[in-house]
């Protein structure tokens, strides 16, 4: 089987004054049909950049994919007309935002803002779309949604927006929807419920997720695969639950220990990753995490550790792992 | 929302669209009103004249000039024997067909202009706002009395004089709006559903930006208006008989030793109403500011 999409050696970088910023710098990685992965990695890495490369929408004219292809049911993405590009965005593929409240037009109604997408790509009337967007609000668990069709944002709470974003999102039954930490904005009893829906919405139309957080909690439960992100490049990827038992790079060890486990006991306590990331207009040579890692030896500083397969689907870039020493894991 | 009235909701809350919101705060604010009600209270005034005085703005009476205001001329008669009411009535006519229609001008060219500049960006921006920065260098009157002596006389002349200059204000407004408003996440999100970009301007862009173009609306109004007393003051307005509160106050300078409310009356009016749009403006601009929302 052929993956839906295929992400192959993508470069976006930012011209600024200051020099040209290498946000994603050679990103591949690929998602089946159907199947939900998640992309990992802190603030500034790169992951939200990636997502926006893939709907063609990086802030020009500061921004611009270099190179790469973006193959999408077999079509390159970078290589189609812009007209053309539109209408992949949201029938096809669609992202939710991590922001609902600025992510939502104030002076539209909820329910025209679900419709647009309709009228787009589906030749809906605003009567048809309205109507649609009822039953999608239902859908998505907003109560009285006859009524709520008509609301505008401010009306609805944090959570209930994210929610309409997510009908925004599946209006047009896409086969590819990209939540962009979706849930960091609400508090965390609401974010179960919002993954939950997420999860059961994309298995109910088959569709497939790219679920993007810093929250590797929440990928080992929600995502099939996983790649870690760091300064602009993959570093691990592989089965989720292998990544979040047995991770071969320490970055990926650093983000499991900085977060709190509710599966280990208490004794210790949570290790933050030291240090800031790299400047991404001046990365260093070798390995982009060498001055943050406890465990860099020579060959850190000298060369970039491609990314290599250390057990079966399960590849990092690190030359620790990749020469059978992981002294640095617990 | 109606529909709602008749089924039975435990958490009803009351339904407030923006606009709704904005009105409610517009109501709250007295001087405001007071400005709207006196802006309809004229603008109907003017559209029934003939039903409130039974003098044309135009007959002379010869034998009656310069009388005072007597219950048969409420405020006298001019130096032809014309009854003031009635021409200032008739006038208001003059002054608020310049205040609206000029505008109609002002935002049919300004609103295109500054909405393509500002959503298109790059070297048209530049352009025409290069173009929108020489007309601003220029004085305002100067540049409708060069105008309106190469269009001519008559009053639809005027609404184009005045809407050919004042139109840079609103074009400069929009475009700033729509730059602030772009890059807002909504929009990234709109176009993210595969929105086009005129859809866009119009259907997210513009209605963002509604607020500050209706307030610097109901503050050009004013300008127009006293922009056309100005004119008629100086004898390039409308032409007589058609009344116009600049004209009156022309005329009544002369006399102004013999009667002085000649000219006080209509610059009494021409105040009002300028006080009234102000008052009316600044209402709006409070009313309309999402900040204000409680």
């Amino acid at each position: 089987m052929t993956a839906l999409l295929e992400v192959r050696n993508v470069k976006t970088y930012f011209y600024t004054q200051d020099g040209v910023v290498k946000a994603v710098d050679g990103v591949s990685f690929n998602v089946n049909r159907g199947e939900t992965i998640a992309l990992v990695g802190e603030s500034g890495c790169g992951k939200t950049v990636s997502a926006l490369s893939i709907l063609r929408l990086v802030a020009e004219p500061a921004g611009k994919i270099v190179s790469g292809e973006i193959i999408f049911n077999g079509i390159d993405l970078l290589k189609l007309s812009n007209e053309e590009m539109r209408k992949m965005r949201g029938a096809k593929i669609s992202i939710i935002f991590q922001e609902p409240l600025t992510s939502l037009n104030p002076v539209l109604t909820i329910g025209r803002q679900i419709s647009e997408g309709l009228e787009f790509h589906k030749n809906m009337s605003v009567r048809e779309g309205m109507q649609e967007a009822t039953r999608l609000l239902q859908m998505v668990g907003i109560p009285h949604p006859e009524r709520r069709v008509h609301d505008f944002p401010h009306q609805f709470s944090g959570g209930m927006r994210q929610r309409a974003m997510i009908a925004i999102a599946i209006a047009c039954q896409p086969q590819l929807i990209i939540a962009d930490e979706p849930t960091t904005v609400v508090d965390v009893t609401i974010q179960a419920q919002l993954l939950e829906l997420i999860r059961n919405i994309t298995k109910e139309l088959n569709t497939a997720l790219i679920l993007i957080t810093h929250n590797l909690g929440i990928v080992a439960r929600y995502a099939q695969r996983v790649f870690v992100m760091y300064a602009g490049d993959i570093v691990e990827h592989g089965k989720a639950l292998d990544v979040y038992h047995t991770p071969f790079h320490p970055y990926t060890a650093g983000l499991l220990g900085s977060v709190p486990r509710l599966d280990e006991p208490r004794k210790t306590r949570l290790q933050p990753i030291e240090g800031q990331p790299p400047d991404l207009i001046a990365l260093p040579a070798g390995c982009s995490f060498q001055a943050r890692c406890a465990y860099a030896i020579p060959e850190c500083h000298k060369e970039k550790p491609p990314l290599l397969e250390i057990s079966p689907s399960h590849f990092a870039a690190c030359w620790v792992s990749q020469k059978g020493s992981r002294s640095w894991q617990k | 929302m109606v529909s709602s009235t008749n089924t039975t909701i435990v958490n009803e809350r009351p339904h407030h669209t923006l606009w709704g919101d904005a009105w409610i705060r517009l109501r709250r604010n007295k001087l405001a009103m007071a400005g709207g009600i006196f802006i309809i209270v004229l603008t109907l005034a003017a559209i029934f004249a003939p039903l409130i005085t039974p003098y044309s703005f135009a007959h002379q009476d010869l034998n009656a000039i310069l009388e005072n205001p007597s219950s048969k001329h409420w405020l006298g008669t001019d130096g032809l024997g014309r009854d003031v009411f009635a021409r200032l009535l008739y006038g208001a006519r003059t002054s608020l067909a310049v205040g609206i229609f000029a505008q109609l001008i002002v935002i049919g060219i300004g609103l295109p202009i500054g909405a393509v500049a500002g959503y298109a960006g790059g070297r048209l921006d530049n352009a025409l706002m290069r173009f929108v920065d020489v007309m601003y260098g220029f004085p305002d009157l100067l540049l409708v009395i060069l105008l309106k002596a190469i269009l001519g006389g008559g009053i639809y002349q005027l609404f184009l004089a005045i809407g050919l200059v004042a139109w840079v204000n609103i074009a400069r407004l929009i475009r700033g709006q729509i730059l602030a408003i772009k890059s807002r996440e909504f929009v990234s999100a709109a176009h993210a559903m595969g929105g086009m970009g005129p859809y866009i301007t119009w259907r997210h862009l513009l209605p963002n930006s509604l607020g500050p173009i209706i307030v610097s609306i109901t503050f050009n109004i004013p300008r127009a208006i006293f922009t056309e007393a100005a004119l008629s003051f100086i004898g390039i307005g409308v032409r007589p008989p058609t009344p116009s509160w600049g004209t009156m106050i022309s005329d009544g300078y002369a006399v102004i030793f013999a009667s002085w409310y000649q000219v006080f009356f209509p610059a009494l009016a021409i105040a009002l109403l300028m006080i009234a749009f102000t008052f009316l403006g600044d209402g709006l601009r409070d009313a309309l500011d999402p900040k204000m929302r409680r």
